[in-house]
């Protein structure tokens, strides 16, 4: 615990250096000493850094430039969590239980909105309070879902599946995961100095004029997309350089090629994010202008910006997903993966294709008809690669021998979900009816539909699929499989009728609606709480199981993978020796074949 | 092998009869009040027809897969070791392709030509987005009115919608129209629609403008009836209106047939005042 009560002790002394930094500058310059927001802002950049150093991130640096002893990795067991340590799969944890943290607390917030909406008129909360809720609920959970899978699954797993002691940056990665827990500062610190009332967009002008609470937003998801940057560049090299030998490009697991994809749109696009950000707080503190018409700014080039980004972040947060169910339906099916290049060439297919999409969340903002045209067919045209997963997933499960465990269960709801997800995106691709459809509870469904339906179910495929590895102990299936059915049914009950809400006019981001909707709001909040009481079965199987649960073997599934050949938990350099990589992993129904052998055993070769 | 392609394609052609059959027989769209909103409905219940069979193929897939090829418990057995089946693979490809263009054109491409096709109008109305309420003016008329409850048009006629923004992005969404356009501060933006009935409010609630952009804490309460009138009718509101306008010195507040029906615009203002002090 001791690094990060010094993180945050320096973290405070860099946030008064900053905020007095500032004032004898002000003062130099002949202005007042004392101005809120730039405080805010410089505050917060030094004691970012200071947060940094304090923690430890850069120790091994400094210490060796100022001709210091470096200071070992000493820590052990639960404290090494909570320490600076550059073990990718500590890493993997710390984003994991962190980020699983904060879905829980952003899903409790929707339970109060959803109570809010219960019947229309005023009820818990008034239209303010709403509006706070509810942008702090979108803006976590899409920190939760950018940030999940890459950071926990991809961490632990990619260096061990393509057979390497750690990532290849192991301190970069480190570094990455210590920006984390100031973004979580940073919402809760939003919610305290009165909340942001924008959205997860954060469109401007709204969001260069209101609460301080937006600078608070602006802050944190710049911070989260510097982890991004460095979190892709890490396993873009790593997945490159530290192949084990044998493991050739078409023998990767499909998993590894999802975060591939996911890290190559992470490391193209975060930028983007980071510069509207960057030019809401030049506008906020610095009067810029770059968004407001008054002083020549134009509020809409923000949303070019913005979107350029969060469209590909939607691949961002569904392609691990896409990743995790056919990796574990192959798995499960034990049949090889149908048509796996296709299936990678799908999935590659859409991170080309989703650089050229973002202007589809702009159909009625107001821009030059001409770019209608050319938005709404590349849209309908990434329904071709997405397919492509689809025909790997069917072509898997035809005439397997489905062991239905409860990652496959998830795996394959992902597969239902986001056929629903995927389809009602391409009414909302449709130009005509996305002017009906555009910012009302049927996009709200729709993406919810793809991002918790496609992602977030394929993260807990995952959570379940990888428990036993990562932990050592085996969850107990039977309340896994009833959390399943309940999370499935419940999340089902609740945003198919968001549909039909959305059609019938109920635009999102309300917090009281025509009183002609009440009786089915109500539905679909009673079904709301029954899905987020879903998640405590799920906490509880897994707080226990992994405190008392049965130890577990090296590879529970009979699956083929490189993380299954190791003992689980792995041990600290993961593999003995480099493994040698010898067919790809699927090679289930041809007797004698396996990926990967580990020496050193006497070579086969040999004799 | 041969009887399950059977019986998952008899399991897709059941699928996509019942799918077609719930999509003829249930209405799924609300008041279809405007020449758009018959335009944008006929898209919607195109891709509905086309979405039902490419859902039900994939269901049909993974029920019958789930139910018919599901391992006894406990014993891991390996399937076939089936790699790929490059034609069906192809056909996959070409399959979706061929309705992703499809789409493009129809409902895509046509939609926009028809609701591009006309662009003049008999009447315009400029709208303004303020947080939290719209000023309406109606330039023919010379008609304006400030935190307008209300807009009205007669019904068969062209009409405009002229809509910018004061301070922050609002949007105008009129349900029974099917269309929307945000308003923007600095810029107009327009919007053409021909209502084709009349109706209000009070008789449909989705008769409305309703702001779709999200713009602050007043934001659900901005809205205002919608009353297409017959012309004689329109004519008549119009005197009336400007009688109250003048009386209100350019408010109209106190106009008739709003009040409770907008959900309490006056409790939610004051929530706003209070709101805004912390």
């Amino acid at each position: 615990m001791k690094p990060v009560f010094k993180g945050l002790a320096w973290g405070a002394i860099g946030a008064a250096l900053g905020v007095g930094l500032l004032v004898l500058l002000r003062l130099f310059f002949g202005l007042p000493g004392w101005k809120l927001e730039p405080a805010v802002v410089m505050a917060y950049l030094f004691g970012l850094s200071g947060w940094l150093l304090g923690v430890g991130v850069w120790d091994y640096w400094a210490r060796g430039w100022l001709g210091l002893p470096n200071r070992p990795y000493t820590t052990t067991g639960w404290r090494r969590y909570f320490d600076f340590d550059t073990d990718h799969k500590v890493i993997g944890i710390q984003y994991g239980v962190l980020l699983v943290a904060l879905f829980l607390i952003a899903g409790l917030l929707a339970m109060f909105m959803r109570y809010e909406l219960m019947q229309p008129g005023r009820d818990l909360l008034n239209s303010a309070q709403y509006n706070r809720l509810m942008s702090l609920h979108g803006t976590t959970m899409i920190f939760v879902a950018v940030a999940t899978i890459m950071g926990a699954f991809g961490n632990y797993l990619v260096p061990i599946m393509v057979g390497a002691d750690d990532m290849a940056y192991p301190r970069l990665n480190a570094l990455s995961f210590w920006f984390v827990p100031p973004v979580a500062l940073l919402l809760v610190g939003a919610a305290l100095a009165g909340g942001f009332d924008t959205g997860w967009t954060g469109y401007p002008p709204l969001a260069a004029v209101t609460k301080l609470g937006a600078l608070f937003y602006n802050l944190a998801f710049l911070t989260i997309g510097f982890s991004s940057i460095l979190g892709a560049i890490n396993i873009i090299t790593t997945v490159i350089t530290m192949r084990a030998p044998g493991l050739s490009w078409g023998r990767l697991p499909v998993f590894v090629w999802s975060i591939i994809g996911t890290a190559i749109l992470s490391l193209l696009f975060t930028q983007f994010i980071g510069l509207a950000m960057l030019m809401i707080i030049l506008d906020r503190v610095a009067g810029f202008g770059f968004f407001d018409p008054a002083r020549g700014g134009n509020p809409v080039l923000y949303q070019h910006v913005f979107w350029f980004y969060s469209h590909p972040a939607v691949y961002v947060m569904i392609l691990p997903g896409f990743g995790i169910a056919l990796e574990v339906i192959s798995h499960f099916a034990r049949k090889p993966l149908f048509a796996y290049r296709w299936a990678v060439a799908g999935m590659m297919g859409v991170v080309v294709l989703s650089a050229v999409v973002w202007a589809h969340h702009m159909f009625v903002a107001g821009m030059s008809e001409k770019l209608l045209i050319p938005f709404m067919v590349t849209t309908e045209l990434i329904s071709v690669p997405t397919g492509l997963v689809f025909l790997s997933a069917l072509g898997t499960i035809w005439r397997g021998k489905l062991n239905l465990k409860t990652p496959m269960l998830f795996a394959l709801a992902v597969i239902f979900n986001f056929l629903i997800g995927g389809i009602t995106g391409v009414f909302l691709s449709d130009v005509p009816v996305d002017m009906h459809l555009q910012d009302t509870y049927f996009v709200v469904a729709h993406f919810h539909y793809t991002i918790v339906g496609g992602g977030i179910f394929g993260l807990f495929a995952g959570i379940y699929y990888w428990f036993p590895k990562i932990t050592g102990r085996m969850y107990n299936e039977r309340l896994g499989k009833i959390h399943f059915w309940w999370m499935f049914i419940a999340f089902n009950l609740t945003f198919l009728p968001m549909f039909w809400l959305g059609i019938h006019g109920m635009n999102r981001r309300i917090a009281d609606y025509v009183p002609e909707l009440g009786g089915l709001n109500r539905w679909v909040s009673l079904a709301a709480f029954v899905l987020g009481a879903s998640f405590i079965l799920f906490v509880y199987n897994m707080v226990r199981s992994w405190v008392r649960g049965e130890k577990a073997a090296a590879n529970p599934w009979g699956a083929r993978t490189l993380e299954w050949l190791i003992p689980s938990p792995p041990p600290l350099h993961n593999f003995p020796s480099v493994p040698e990589v010898v067919d790809d992993p699927y090679g289930y129904g041809v007797p004698g074949t396996v990926h990967a052998r580990l020496s050193p055993s006497p070579s086969p070769a040999s004799d | 092998m041969r009887r399950d392609i059977v019986v998952v394609t008899l399991l897709w052609a059941l699928f996509t009869l019942v799918g077609e059959g719930i999509a003829f027989t249930v209405d799924f769209l609300p008041v279809q009040g405007a020449e758009e909103a018959a335009i944008i409905d006929e898209a919607f219940r195109l891709l509905l027809v086309l979405s039902i069979p490419v859902a039900a193929l994939v269901l049909a897939f993974l029920l019958y897969s789930l139910f018919r090829f599901r391992a006894s418990d406990g014993e891991l057995q390996d399937g076939p070791p089936v790699r790929n089946h490059p034609a069906v693979a192809r056909l996959w490809v070409l399959g979706s392709l061929v309705l992703a263009v499809y789409i493009v054109f129809n409902p895509g491409l046509k939609g926009i030509r028809e609701l591009e096709a006309n662009r003049t109008a008999d009447l315009v109305i400029q709208i303004e987005g303020v947080q939290w309420h719209w000023n309406v003016r109606y330039p023919q008329y010379d008609l304006s009115y400030e935190w307008a409850l209300q807009i009205a048009m007669p019904v068969d006629t062209r009409v405009k919608f002229e809509i910018t923004s004061q301070d922050v992005i609002h949007s105008v969404w009129i349900p029974a129209f099917r269309t929307k356009m945000d308003a923007v501060p600095g810029k107009v933006t327009t919007l053409y629609v021909t209502p084709t009935q009349v109706g209000t409010y009070e008789a449909d609630p989705n008769f409305r403008v309703q702001c779709a952009e999200l713009c602050g804490t007043g934001h659900p309460l901005m809205r205002m009836t919608v009353r297409v009138l017959e012309p004689e009718a329109f004519q008549e509101w119009l005197e009336a209106a400007k009688v109250q306008a003048a009386m209100a010195g350019g408010g109209m507040s106190g106009m008739s047939g709003m009040g409770e029906e907008m959900g309490g615009m006056g409790e939610g203002s004051t929530e706003m005042e209070s709101d805004a002090g912390h």
